[in-house]
This record gives C-alpha cells, structure tokens and sequence, in this order.
C-alpha cells in the first residue's frame, strides 16, 4: 500500500485523500475482510485513501488518521481504553458492521443473567475477560454507522468515495423489502418464512431473501419502522412469540424495541 | 414474411438535434453550460452566473421571471434553482445558491470556469405582462428575494408599464439581507423599497418587526382603486406568505392577483417522478408559481 | 375491429412461430406458496408447456420490462474538468407480452396518459412500450379484483391482439395489422354467430365471477373532504410504510434520482430508482425538512395521487383495480376497505 503522491481531482476540484485506520474489536473481522476482498476495485480505493493502520493486510502502525473505521463490540475493559483512544485520534469514528452498531451477534449472550456461566461455557477454564457486550456508540461518539453482518464492500467504497468528494453519506432510510420486491423475490411470508425485511433498513440488496431466507435485521430498524405492528403481523400468521423475539434479538439493532433488552436499554441510558 | 417484429427507434437522428416540450429528446437534454462569475453574498449564499456554452443553444435559451432551471453537476447531484436574473438576458442566468446540500457544497467548492449541466427552464412564471397597468408589491421573506429579484428586475426594464411598484423584503436579522448593493439602483428606478429585519443589530438604522408591519403600512389608507388595481408577488416561506396573502385578502385584494412559489423536492422538473406533488398536483408543471386561490385549494400546501 | 377464432392447439404453433424470431416474455411458476398454490410471475420463456395462460395473478406485474426499478438514466466521461454525458433508453430490442390480463393492458394505458402523451413524454417508457407487442388473455376473476369498479375489467386498445378462451376454440380480437400478419402464419377462421355468442356467454359468466367492489361514485370530492379523517389515522398505525403497494402496482411510476461517481473518478452515472410515496424520505428535501413525516400523511397521499391527483388530470382513476397491492400488504391494508373507510367517515 503505497502512497499515491498526485492529488486526485474531480471535475477539476482536489479531492481530500483522507488517511485512514481499520480497528477491530470482538468481532469475527468478517467486515474488515470484505474490504480486502474487492479486488477489482481495490486499488481505485486506496488511491482515493491513505490507509495508516488495517492489521488484516499490513504491518505498520500510524496514530496519525482522519477517520477510524472500527469493527467490532466492547466486551472487555482494555477494550474501553482503546476505543476511547481512537476517538481522540479520529475526526470521524466509523461503526463498522453490526456487532460495532448494536453489539451485534456477540450481545446475544448479554440476555443470560449469569454472565460467569456464559464464560465458562465457551472458554472452560481458560483465563479470559468476557463482560457485557456493548455497541461503540454505548462508550464514544459515533459519526457514521456502516450497518450489517458483514457489511457490503460496495457501501463502503461509496462512503470513501462521498467523503473524498465532500457529499453527504446517504444510507437508505426504507426497509428491506423495497429492495427485496425490486429483486421480485416470492415474499418469504407466502413461503411461511418469518422475515424482519418490512423493518429492517434496506442497503443490502435483500441478501438473504435472495437466497430464499428470511432477514434476520442484521442492520437494525429502517426509520420509522412499525415494529409493533410486525410483531403483530407475525403472531397472527402463527409465528411464536420466541421465534419474533428470537429474530429481534440476534443482531441487536432492535434492542429499543424488545422485551427481553429492557435491561439494556435502561443501562444504555444510564450510560 | 417473417414474423419478427421491427426494432422502434422512439426518436429519429433529426428529432435529436430538436428540442421542444413535446420531443422525447428533451427530455434527458442538459444544456453545457460554464460559471462566468461568482460572487458570495453572504456566508452561507452565493451567486454564480452561468452561460450556456453553445451560442444556437443560448440564443433560444429564454424564460419567464418565476420559472426554475435543474442545475447538474454529473455524479455530485441535480437540483431545481430559482432563476435570478433577468428574463431579458438569453442564455444566462444567474442563480443564487445556498449550501445546503451534496450539490450546492461541491458547487461552493468550484469556481469560475466550472462547467455545469442545466436542464430547463421548468415550471410556471409570473403573469408579468397582465400586470401591466397595475400596481405592484413584490414581498419577499429570506431566501424569498431570490426568484424575486427577477420579476424585479423585469420592472426596472419595463418600469413604465408599471403604476406603483413597492417592493417589501425582511429578513431575521441586517447580515442575512441579499443583494444589498443593488437597493440604491432599484430606489433610483422610482420603487419604493422598504426593509424590515426581526432582530436588529447595533449598526441597523431600519425598522424592526415582521414584514405584515410594513405591509399593513402601505397598505392602510388607500382607496378601493388601488386596492382593485394591484398584483402582489410573494416570495419566502410558507409561514410568512400565509400572513402576508391573509392580510392581503383583508385589503380585498384579489387572491387571483397574488402570486407564491412554492419550494419542493424535484427529482426530475417535468412532472414525472412525482416528488414535489402538493396534494397531488405537480409543482414543477402547475407551479412553483401559483396564485393564491389555487394554493388555498392544494391540500397540505401551507 | 377484426375478429377470428382458431383451434386450440394452434395457439402452441403461433408461440413457437413468434419465439423462433422473437423473445417472447409470459406468465410463468415461479414457485410455489405455502400451501403449495402455483406462484405467478413474468419472465421470458421460450417453452411453450412452461406458459401459464390460465394463471390467477401474477405478484408483480410485468413493469421490468417497461418500468425497470432501476436504470440509467445517463452515464458520463469525467476528464479534468471536462465531462460528456451520453444517454441510452436501455431498451434491447422488441418484446411480446403472451398472456396480459385485461387490468395490466389497462395499466398501461394510464401509464401511457402520463409518461407518454403528457408534456415531456419519457423516452425510456417510450423506447419500451413502443417495443412491445401484447397478446391479451382472459382472466379468471379472484376474490381480490375489484377491475369492475374501475372500468378495467375490458381492454378496448393498448394490445395487439387479445385471446379469449371459449373452451375448444380461441376468440381472438385483432388490433394491429402486425398481429394481423401474424396470425397468417396459423389456420384462423372467421368467427360464426355461434361464435360470437359463446364468447357473449363466456364473457357474462366471468363477469358474473366479480366479488370485489369500490364504490367510485364522487370520489375524487369524498376525498377532499375527508382530508383531515380519522380514518387515515388508522390505516397509518398499521401501515409498515415498506413500498411494497408501489413494487407491486402496475401504474405506481415515482422515482428518485440518485447520482453517483465511479470509484475510478473517469466516470458518473444518474440513476433512476421507483420510489413509493409511504417511504419516509419521499417528500424530505435538501436541508432535511420532511413534507410528510408521518405514516398516515404518505398513505394518504398514495390514495389521493391515484383516486384524486390523476382524475383531475386524466378524467380517470390512476388505479385499475387488480388487487396486487392489498394482496401483498403484510398489513392487509386493500383498496376497497380503505375506500368503504373514507366514505364511512370512520375506521373500519
């Protein structure tokens, strides 16, 4: 990853070639690795960027950055510290994926009381830190949010490429199943597939209904989405209450509107 | 014969050098045009002047004072402006643009030279030659002077066609007010100019309030001749042209002689895409430029 | 007009004929439901046993193929500070339509009021429709069609020819002298009176079939009456605001316009995508204000562009009646109930 010494221009305006850091948190490192998978875009990319800091696909280091795209949860107390430490660093703080926006799959296990018993469950007797899983924006300021599990490399080309140019990120506001009809997908409903697509926000191209299955609300709620009168929606077509809450709940982006997270709505408050 | 059907070329290679309302080729067709001029009015506006790049295409290019063009920038975005200027300048324009958006803040971005997209003119105007003989308020509030300063300007040139011209412009406080260098020049044109800011600052010498205050002023203490011989022009909000129109209304002015522009989102200017309907009228294609008793009739227009 | 009736199994050599110089696009499975009931859907075929002409409804109408939801609109060069737009149709080339309901012919004609013979008449509509050529079916009236109502339940122009099926025979109008060449291609006959009074009959018995009504008397008024209702209160709470109403009626054309850059920078494009007037950012403009934030406003607006915006402007409904879009409603809200509800003056 070179520097491209030639400022790029745009209808004969200098773009801004920001310089940019890649962090990652609790996460699988899934979103990171969507990033370096686009290989026919990847150079046009980086040309428009300066990457200081993307442990996936470099060795040096760099504190000095504009903007942090950060994946990942905070689960553990150093990971506190980090985090604060880039949003001093960064411009802009970018929650990278689901588990950065809401906890993502990762704050399941925050709806179990007995956290100590999650722990050695998964780990055994292996001496780890584990707590409550908690969203970035539950412990900085977040600028932008690139939803999704993982996330679409394609959106966040378009987020460099807007901030290069100096135009407003627009992420679609409507849900999924504006996307899902364009793709003239049969509605997983007639397939008697529970699905979150009428209140989960669009930008993924309905992924998943694409492939005959139904939204699991990995980018969390459209605006203005009608949870209530889904839910409702759902029980009437049979679905049971654990399977709605069970859909709700995966990814955490619904937190607000579940039951079973009261407790970590008022927490989030507190906080 | 075969039974295979024939390709339809929708526009013949003569219809594509055309272009009136009615071919299909206007439809995408986007003037070239370049920033000749710019010039910051305040913080947040700025006025470009922009010429059409080819001179047939500029020769035809003509509009009516209230009409509005779509100005390009390819890839950064499009969106409908006021035409400021004067309708008797063909093939230029003047626009004044404030950053509010993708376009308007790459566009604060370039400069002189710039070459833009303009699709247009669009939308209704104001009546201006059945004014003729009449009396004149043009009102505007804020941003409002904007496609105001067209019909202005079409007075000042055709300042004998007019009876009494006043022109009322508020604004919140002295620093938003446009277009300050030209309030001598429009006084010398015999109009009347009356100023009101809502909140002054030390240096204000002028009056305080709302615009209805000055309105009510000029309007107080006329006969029924004046009354029954004016058109009023109102530009800005539609808070502030809903008190003004009322007031208005209460001096009997006809609602058919008052004129608003109405401000909506628009996508594609010629009454397709459905973005700016009011109620479910198209504002790109029965407006901006409206009289009041039609706006009375739109649902959710004020 | 022109009619002829033919043989049944004539109708399998005219879609072979036509599919060997043509691409033919038609009513076929895509699957089924839950119940195991056949869904319906447009797509090209080339395989006359995979035709469904006998289908209920298809989900979504054939609007891909002349209302892409999404396309071009123009492309550009971007050099420096030069740049060149260029502009396409994104047409392929002609296309039959085998096996359009009366509703959908229909929905074209509306479409064609306003994209077409309108002022500033679209040209990538018009490339499309100008392409096309429509062979209509009858259809079998389900519980959800209310066409009646809207007077769409015949198609009197906007096809080619149109095919009625009289149990051994087909009945078929002809419109156009391209499927009048056509049809030379396969045996016809001129229809008898016996003929023609089987076709009386067929048509009064699916007629007949009709379950679902609006009442369209004063409509246009009742509606601007009812503007501040309650009744759109209601419809707004359960309203998901998820478009689905606008993706799947075969008049909804509002669009957005989106422009973008390549990441290259060498390039741009403008892009129109359908929009549907109950998504939140429909009337939200530059600087963020919302004309219509609120669910109910959006709903309602839908009804009024269709039932009210368009009359005023066409002298007819915007809406044929097809009953796709209460279908589809998760919700289950339908025309005729929001109808009867305005006219009530009260929430169902």
């Amino acid at each position: 990853m070179t520097r491209e010494p030639e400022t790029k221009t745009y209808l004969g305006i200098p773009l801004h070639r920001p310089k940019v850091a890649f962090f990652e948190f609790t996460s699988c490192e899934g979103c990171q690795l969507q990033m370096v998978n686009n290989e026919s875009t990847l150079l046009d990319f980086l040309s428009l960027v300066e990457v200081v800091n993307f442990r996936e696909a470099m060795t040096e280091r760099s504190d000095d950055y504009e903007i942090a795209f950060v994946e990942g949860s905070i689960t553990r107390d150093d990971e506190v510290l980090r985090l604060k430490q880039i949003r001093k660093n960064a411009k802009i703080l970018v929650a990278l994926g689901s588990c950065a926006c809401f906890g993502g799959v990762n704050q399941l296990k925050n709806r179990l009381k007995n956290l100590n018993w999650v722990k050695k469950q998964v780990y055994g007797k292996h001496p780890i830190e584990s707590g409550l899983v908690r969203a970035l924006e539950e412990v900085v300021t977040v600028d932008l949010r690139i939803y999704g599990c993982p996330i679409k490399k394609e959106e966040v080309e378009k987020i460099v490429l807007h901030i290069a140019l100096g135009k407003s990120v627009v992420i679609p506001k409507f849900p999924v199943c504006m996307e899902c009809k364009a793709n003239e997908n049969i509605c997983l409903f007639d397939l008697g597939e529970p699905c979150l697509g009428p209140i989960t926000r669009a930008g993924c191209d309905s992924w998943c209904p694409n492939n005959k299955a139904g939204c699991w609300g990995c980018r969390g709620p459209a605006e203005d989405a009608n949870v209530a009168y889904l839910k409702k929606i759902m029980k009437e077509k049979g679905f049971s209450e654990d399977t709605i809450i069970e859909r709700l709940d995966c990814f955490g982006g619904f937190a607000h509107f579940s039951e079973s997270n009261k407790q970590r709505t008022q927490r989030k408050k507190k906080s | 014969m075969r039974p295979e059907l024939k390709f339809v070329d929708v526009i013949s290679e003569q219809q594509r050098t055309q272009r009136r309302k009615q071919d299909l080729a206007s439809f995408e067709h986007t003037h070239r045009a370049v920033i000749t001029s710019v010039f910051p009015l305040t913080d947040m506006e700025t006025l470009y002047r922009i010429q059409i790049i080819d001179p047939n295409e500029r020769k035809r290019f003509s509009f009516i004072p209230g009409q509005f063009l779509m100005l390009e920038l390819p890839g950064i975005g499009e969106a409908p402006f006021s035409i400021s200027s004067s309708p008797s300048i063909h093939g230029e324009v003047e626009l004044c643009i404030r950053k509010a958006g993708n376009l308007t803040n790459f566009l604060s971005k370039a400069g002189r030279g710039t070459i833009v997209g303009v699709r247009g003119p669009f939308g209704t105007g104001f009546p201006m030659e059945d004014m003729h003989g009449q009396n004149i308020l043009l009102i505007a509030g804020g941003l409002g002077l904007v496609p105001l300063r067209s019909p202005i300007a079409y007075v000042q040139e055709n300042r004998s066609h007019f009876k009494e011209v006043n022109i009322m412009y508020g604004t919140k406080t002295p620093e938003h007010l446009l277009f300050t260098y030209q309030y001598d020049v429009w006084s010398k044109d015999d109009i009347n100019l009356n100023i009101i800011v809502e909140k002054a600052d030390p240096s204000w010498k002028g009056s305080v309030g709302m615009i209805t205050e000055i309105l009510q002023d000029i309007l107080s203490g006329r006969d029924n001749e004046f009354y029954h011989n004016t058109y009023a022009i109102v530009c800005g909000p539609p808070v502030m042209f809903k008190f003004v129109c009322n007031m208005l209304n209460r001096f009997h002015i006809p609602m058919q002689k008052m004129f608003v522009s109405l401000e909506r989102r628009m996508h594609c200017g010629m009454g397709k895409c459905c973005r700016c309907n009011v109620g479910s009228t198209y504002t790109c294609l029965k407006g901006p430029v409206f009289d009041y008793w039609t706006v009375m009739n739109l649902k959710e227009a004020i | 007009m022109i009619f002829r009736v033919f043989e049944k199994k004539e109708l399998k050599n005219l879609f072979e004929i036509l599919a060997a110089h043509n691409k033919i696009v038609g009513p076929v499975e895509a699957g089924r439901d839950k119940h195991g009931e056949p869904v319906y859907a447009f797509s090209e075929v080339s395989d006359f046993n995979a035709l469904r002409l006998g289908y209920t409804a298809t989900k979504l109408p054939a609007k891909r193929y002349f209302l892409p939801f999404q396309e071009n609109l123009s492309t550009y060069t971007v050099e420096d500070g030069e740049w060149q737009k260029s502009i396409d149709y994104n047409v392929s080339g002609p296309l039959i339509f085998f096996g359009l309901h009366s509703c959908d012919i229909n929905a074209l004609n509306k479409l064609d009021k306003v994209l077409l013979h309108s002022i500033y008449p679209m040209p990538y509509y018009a490339a499309k429709r100008k392409n096309m050529f429509i062979i209509g079916t009858d259809c079998a009236p389900q519980p959800f069609c209310f066409c009646r109502s809207m007077s769409s339940d015949t198609a009197l122009h906007g096809f080619d020819m149109f095919i009625t099926d009289l149990g051994t025979k087909y009945f078929v109008e002809i419109l156009t002298d391209t499927a009048y060449n056509f049809l030379k291609h396969i045996r016809t006959e001129e229809p008898k009176e016996k003929d023609h009074i089987l076709y009386m009959k067929t048509v009064s018995a699916r007629n007949k079939k009709f379950t679902a009504q609006v009442d369209t008397t004063d409509l246009a008024k009742i509606l601007d009456m009812e503007f501040q209702s309650d009744v759109w209160k209601h419809w707004g709470d359960i309203c998901l605001s998820c478009g689905t109403c606008s993706n799947v009626c075969p008049t909804c054309y509002c669009y957005g316009v989106e422009e973008t850059v390549d990441i290259d920078l060498k390039g741009a494009k403008k892009t129109k995508m359908l929009h549907s007037c109950n998504l939140i950012d429909f009337a939200e403009v530059a600087g963020g204000h919302n004309f219509r934030p609120e669910r109910h406003s959006r709903l309602k607006y839908r009804y009024y562009h269709k039932h009210r915006g368009f009359v005023e402007a066409f002298e007819e409904s915007l809406c044929v009646g097809c009953g796709r879009c209460g279908e589809s409603c998760l919700a289950g809200i339908n025309v005729p109930e929001v109808i009867a509800s305005v006219r009530g003056g009260k929430s169902k």
